[in-house]
């Protein structure tokens, strides 16, 4: 039957039997790729394993299709040849897409009853027109810029490059995804179909060891680490001399993974059983902004190594407010209702027992925002959440309520579309009449903790709120004065907490002296490495670690409710930094209504 | 059945030195294998390995052109590069295992390198040995019976560091694991001298150096295992003690005699009669060298190899030197050939004239240039050694066993700790008896540690900064055990305190009593 099908043209793909997996994605990929994006939708019960239940008790997709995806597929291949073009020209040259089809992703049919609305549910159009070619790679001179996180494009770069180029040789970090026949599925730079040779060595690499009845994780060379995962028929490879731990390196490759599989699921796999030299490339075209955009936050975002979100701040009632409202929501069918702040969570509610995990979240939200598309209108997009299920795709709505805020409405069911659209218009008219969206502004200007503002006395705080994080704002001010351009007191520069139970994190704003991105960047990493030290798979976790180099005192202090990683002055005096480690322990946990989502389940509410 | 034996206990293990310029025509690939072990094993598994060690050197150096592959880990084996010669490489495959085979991948490079560099000393590079016979047939069986004898001399030595005299363990092959994390490979062990006798051994130095008269003679002396004095550079004395201290010194004279001497008994070829399975393997695999040989049959068998590291060949004569006929014997066939070796520093062959007092050992070295008359002159010398510096000798070994404290000596109650002058390339440890009371995890800890901060060595060698590490790092581990690590000015300390009190400050508290009492407060904050 598959031989059938692989010859079939997109009219055939209903497939009378809804529980069939003898058709391959490979094969409606395939023949998807010779259809009209907006034919009359197929319907195609092709379940990757049906592991997506119903919490939305009505819904007969529980067993999740990938019809949208077939419908992407050929605008895919669109959207690949424009990126072609856009590689072989001079990168300033080019602009946006033509229009959102001809690159959209997922797109036009997202679900077979709304496929007719005028609505714009195409994705990824930013995809490929987003890439303005910035040099602020590792590479380059960073610290010209000031702030690494605004002035950031995402998007491929150096396109122009592949091994033979000693550009590319001497950049600093690689990383690769291939198929196990050694074809290029993704390179964060360089020209994929330019690297089919060096794809094809790492391939190499991989199954000698393999064939000598091994598996290659780490290969050390001078400052270079590479670093392979194998997963089924896909190869990872990172190539890097950031003087990252292994662990993180790894960890890294985990996401990418992750985030391949949030845009396809794994039933990609049955394309590589079926045929193993697939060229999967078509199926992620325009995604290079999804991937450039996560390897960015890799160097800037310590969810991508705690496993751990991190809450904007907000008073407690005005977070409850917006949770309550998503609770609605949730009740309604809606499997998990996100509503977010850039990178930052405000309020996150999931139906009975559906839990969310960091990684996920991680993956998702760089996913929305790295894709210009969603900014711009509604959108409704098949994603997989890799920890939660990775066979199957639930339906994502996604609307940006200003330029930072976004509402995500997670669903099994793919004609959900306008259930979501009357979800969102509810949920944004609360959170404007209660002046959510107006408070979410106002502590995106005041930022989070800043180490300055540590109190200075141990006492317990008053049980009153204080308007901005237990300090009163009027006060801040003078209180800062003492610690201008040298971090907060006893030399504190920069602080991480991170709640076991709640899968949360609270990082203090940066203030000089670690005001420079790369000195950020530089932080993050020396972060990174104290992580990897402390959780060491063999005989870790360890419970306390003192660190000091040429440039950091770092403290870590790890028990089982929490873990704080603090830095401070080189020079910081050992017993002093160990007393204001205890004292921003007491502080997180003064304003922890504040800076976490507690209770994140409603029916204690 | 010894075959079995010797294949098993070696699985965990294979090692092999190979020539990148060699072999480069398909078909030809064996070529470039100089040195494999275990040698029976199938040349096509043996290519493998060699295989994947050329791919991986070529793949790394795109994009470190500057310091190729070092270390290949997988799930199930860890290989060490060592690039010892240029395009000469040495590689070790370890096997890993849950329990005891883990390995601090410098610790194991470590090994590679004393290895070369022992080679180095007795035979002179592999690359010259190459030149001199193309075809290999000359430097494979220098390296052959040497890598042997170093690996067994490697068993024999972790037993005694062990204290234990299990002989079962002695068939398996002691690397040095997370269980030496206390040890520093490449460094000699200095013994600590009154000024008194300070002031006594310089001037038997002086007495030595007045032998030679406008030439210069070096030496060096040690007590017990450890280092009194040396007139070498640093490499020639780290080489020169570590032979010593695996082959000349009482302790290592007298391991031998003892232990191998029952084993002996009813056998008639000592070869094999060392009980050593790694003797055995031996001496199949030269057979298997010699098939695979292509150069003329007796044209390099029949020129006498020596074997500086095999195992009790050395002896105290009655006058007190010691006697090797691994040199060979003299041409009139009497006496033994004296040793030579090649100093690395200044390129010169020279004599090894080795006298031994009690605890005391002096090795003096002597150019073979400066004596006109080879082994006359050598006798010469030794009788100047007898009359001029013996009675300075029997006071000096009398001033430093009354001063010495015995095997415990260097022993801190409280800390297990080593201490590395990486400077000086000298180091002071914590006894091995006192080591082993720490508990495995505390060990796992302290070496994970140090891989860390190798790690950091390695990156401040590469960027070629020029600065100097500055670290400390302090970790409480999960069973409570303090583990630390602290370099500053090329000095390193490595610590463990098990039964410690929980605070940072308590930690940083004994690390500072300790740099103050027995390292000049080099550790010390102010």
């Amino acid at each position: 039957m598959s031989s059938d099908s692989s010859s079939t043209s997109g009219d055939e793909f209903t497939n009378p039997n809804p529980n069939s997996t003898s058709k391959s994605l490979e094969d409606q990929f395939a023949s998807a790729a010779l259809t009209e994006p907006d034919n009359e939708p197929p319907e195609i019960q092709e379940s990757p394993n049906g592991v997506v239940n119903g919490s939305v008790g009505e819904n007969n997709h529980g067993e999740i299709e990938s019809n949208e995806r077939e419908g992407a597929v050929g605008s895919n291949l669109e959207a690949r040849q424009s990126a072609r073009w856009r590689r072989t020209n001079s990168e300033v040259e080019v602009e946006a897409p033509s229009s959102p089809s001809s690159s959209g992703y997922a797109g036009e049919r997202g679900s077979s009853s709304a496929s007719g609305s005028s609505v714009g549910f195409e994705m990824m159009s930013g995809g490929i027109g987003g890439g303005d070619d910035v040099e602020i790679q590792e590479v380059s001179n960073v610290d010209s810029i000031q702030d690494s996180q605004a002035s950031w494009v995402p998007g491929k770069r150096h396109v122009d490059e592949d091994d033979a180029s000693l550009s590319w040789r001497k950049r600093k970090k690689h990383f690769f995804i291939l198929s196990n026949s050694g074809k290029p599925i993704y390179s964060r730079y360089g020209d994929e179909h330019k690297l089919a040779g060096f794809s094809a060595t790492l391939q190499a690499i991989i199954s000698f060891v393999e064939n000598g009845g091994d598996r290659v994780k780490l290969v050390r060379a001078g400052n270079h680490q590479v670093v392979f995962l194998v997963k089924g028929p896909i190869y990872l490879v990172c190539i890097s001399c950031t003087e990252e731990p292994y662990e993180s390196l790894r960890g890294q490759l985990e996401l990418i993974y992750g985030q391949m599989l949030l845009i396809l699921t794994k039933s990609v796999n049955r394309c590589f059983e079926k045929n193993p030299k697939f060229d999967m490339t078509p199926l992620l075209g325009g995604t290079d902004v999804v991937f450039s955009s996560l390897i960015h936050s890799f160097s800037w975002n310590p969810a991508t190594f705690l496993h751990a979100y991190t809450c904007l701040p907000l008073a407690y009632a005005t977070r409850q407010a917006a949770g309550a409202i998503l609770q609605d929501v949730a009740d309604s069918g809606v499997l998990f209702a996100i509503l977010m702040c850039k990178h930052k969570v405000i309020s996150l509610v999931g139906a009975q027992k559906a839990s969310l995990h960091p990684d996920d979240m991680l993956l998702l939200a760089n996913f929305v925002m790295s894709s210009e598309s969603f900014r711009t209108s509604e959108s409704f997009s098949p994603i997989c959440l890799p920890r939660y299920n990775p066979m199957a795709f639930l339906y994502a709505y996604v609307h940006y309520l200003d330029v930072d805020t976004y509402l995500m409405l997670l669903t099994t069911s793919s004609d959900a579309f306008y259930h979501l659209k009357d979800c969102r218009i509810r949920i944004e008219m609360v959170l404007l009449r209660s002046n959510v969206l107006s408070e979410v502004q106002r502590s995106m200007l005041d930022g989070g903790m800043h180490v300055e503002d540590l109190p200075t006395d141990p006492l317990p705080r008053s049980g009153t709120l204080s308007p901005h994080l237990g300090q009163p704002r009027d006060s801040l001010e003078s209180f800062r004065e003492p610690f201008v351009g040298i971090g907060g007191p006893a030399g504190l520069w920069h602080f991480m907490y991170r709640s076991i139970f709640l899968d949360q994190y609270v990082s203090s704003e940066f203030s000089p002296p670690i005001n420079s991105p790369r000195k950020q960047k530089r932080l993050y990493r020396a972060y990174q490495n104290l992580y990897a030290s402390m959780h060491d798979k063999g005989i870790g976790p360890h419970k306390t670690q003192f660190r000091r180099d040429e440039n950091y005192v770092l403290l870590c202090w790890a028990t089982q409710d929490f873990e704080l990683y603090a830095a401070f002055d080189p020079l910081a005096d050992k017993a002093v930094a160990i007393k204001t480690c205890n004292r921003v322990c007491q502080w997180v946990k003064d304003v922890e209504n504040e800076i976490f989502l507690l209770g994140a389940s409603p029916f204690s509410w | 059945m010894g075959m079995s034996a010797a294949t098993t206990a070696a699985e965990g293990i294979k090692f092999c030195i190979f020539d990148l310029r060699r072999g480069q025509q398909e078909g030809q690939e064996l070529d470039k294998i100089l040195f494999f072990f275990p040698a029976d094993l199938p040349f096509s598994a043996q290519l493998s390995v060699i295989g994947l060690s050329e791919g991986l050197i070529t793949f790394t150096r795109i994009f470190s052109p500057a310091a190729a592959c070092e270390v290949i880990e997988a799930e199930r084996h860890s290989h060490v590069f060592y690039e010892a010669e240029p395009d000469i490489w040495m590689v070790m495959v370890v096997e890993k295992n849950e329990s005891e085979a883990i390995w601090r991948i410098d610790a194991l490079r470590k090994v590679l390198k004393e290895v070369h560099s022992l080679f180095l000393m007795f035979h002179g590079s592999i690359r010259t040995l190459i030149e001199k016979e193309p075809a290999g047939g000359l430097i494979r069986s220098h390296l052959y019976p040497f890598i042997m004898d170093y690996l067994s001399a490697c068993q024999k030595r972790s037993l005694l560091d062990n204290c234990c005299w299990d002989f079962l363990l002695g068939k398996k092959l002691q690397l040095p694991s997370f269980r030496d994390c206390l040890k520093e490979r490449g460094t000699v062990q200095m013994l600590t001298v009154s000024r008194e006798a300070a002031i006594e051994v310089q001037s038997l130095v002086r007495v030595l150096e007045s032998f030679a008269g406008n030439t210069q003679f070096y030496s060096l002396i040690l007590f017990q295992d450890l280092l009194v004095s040396t007139t070498l550079s640093p490499v020639d004395t780290i080489n020169l003690f570590t032979y010593a201290v695996l082959r000349l010194t009482p302790r290592a004279l007298s391991s031998g005699v003892s232990s191998w001497s029952y084993l002996r008994k009813g056998s008639t070829t000592s070869n094999v009669a060392t009980g050593s399975i790694l003797a055995q393997s031996a001496s199949v695999s030269e057979q298997n060298f010699r098939s695979q040989d292509t150069s003329p049959p007796g044209g390099v068998n029949s020129h006498h190899i020596a074997r500086p590291l095999q195992p009790d060949r050395w002896s105290k004569g009655k006058d007190g030197f010691l006697v090797t006929d691994i040199w060979g014997a003299e041409a009139s066939g009497s006496t033994s050939a004296t040793p030579t070796i090649w100093l690395q520093q200044t390129e010169e062959r020279v004599y090894v004239c080795a006298y031994q007092y009690r605890s005391l050992t002096l090795i003096l070295l002597v150019p073979v240039a400066s004596i006109l008359n080879g082994e006359q002159g050598v006798l010469v010398v030794k009788q100047q050694i007898l009359e001029n510096a013996s009675l300075k000798m029997f006071q000096i070994e009398e001033k430093l066993s009354k001063g010495w404290a015995g095997e415990n000596a260097y022993h801190v109650s409280g800390y297990r700790y080593l201490l590395v002058d990486g400077d000086r390339d000298v180091s002071r440890a914590s006894p091995p008896g006192k080591v082993t009371t720490l508990t495995k995890e505390s060990l796992l800890a302290l070496s994970k540690v140090r891989e860390e901060v190798d790690l950091e060595k390695g990156r401040m060698e590469h960027d070629n900064a020029g600065q100097e590490k500055d670290l400390e790092v302090c970790i409480r581990a999960k069973n409570n055990a303090w583990v630390i690590a602290r370099i500053t000015k090329g000095k390193e300390l490595y610590m463990v305190l098990e039964k410690a009190n929980e605070t940072v400050l308590y930690a940083s508290d004994a690390v500072e009593k300790f740099s103050n009492r027995y390292c000049n407060g080099a550790f010390s904050l102010d």
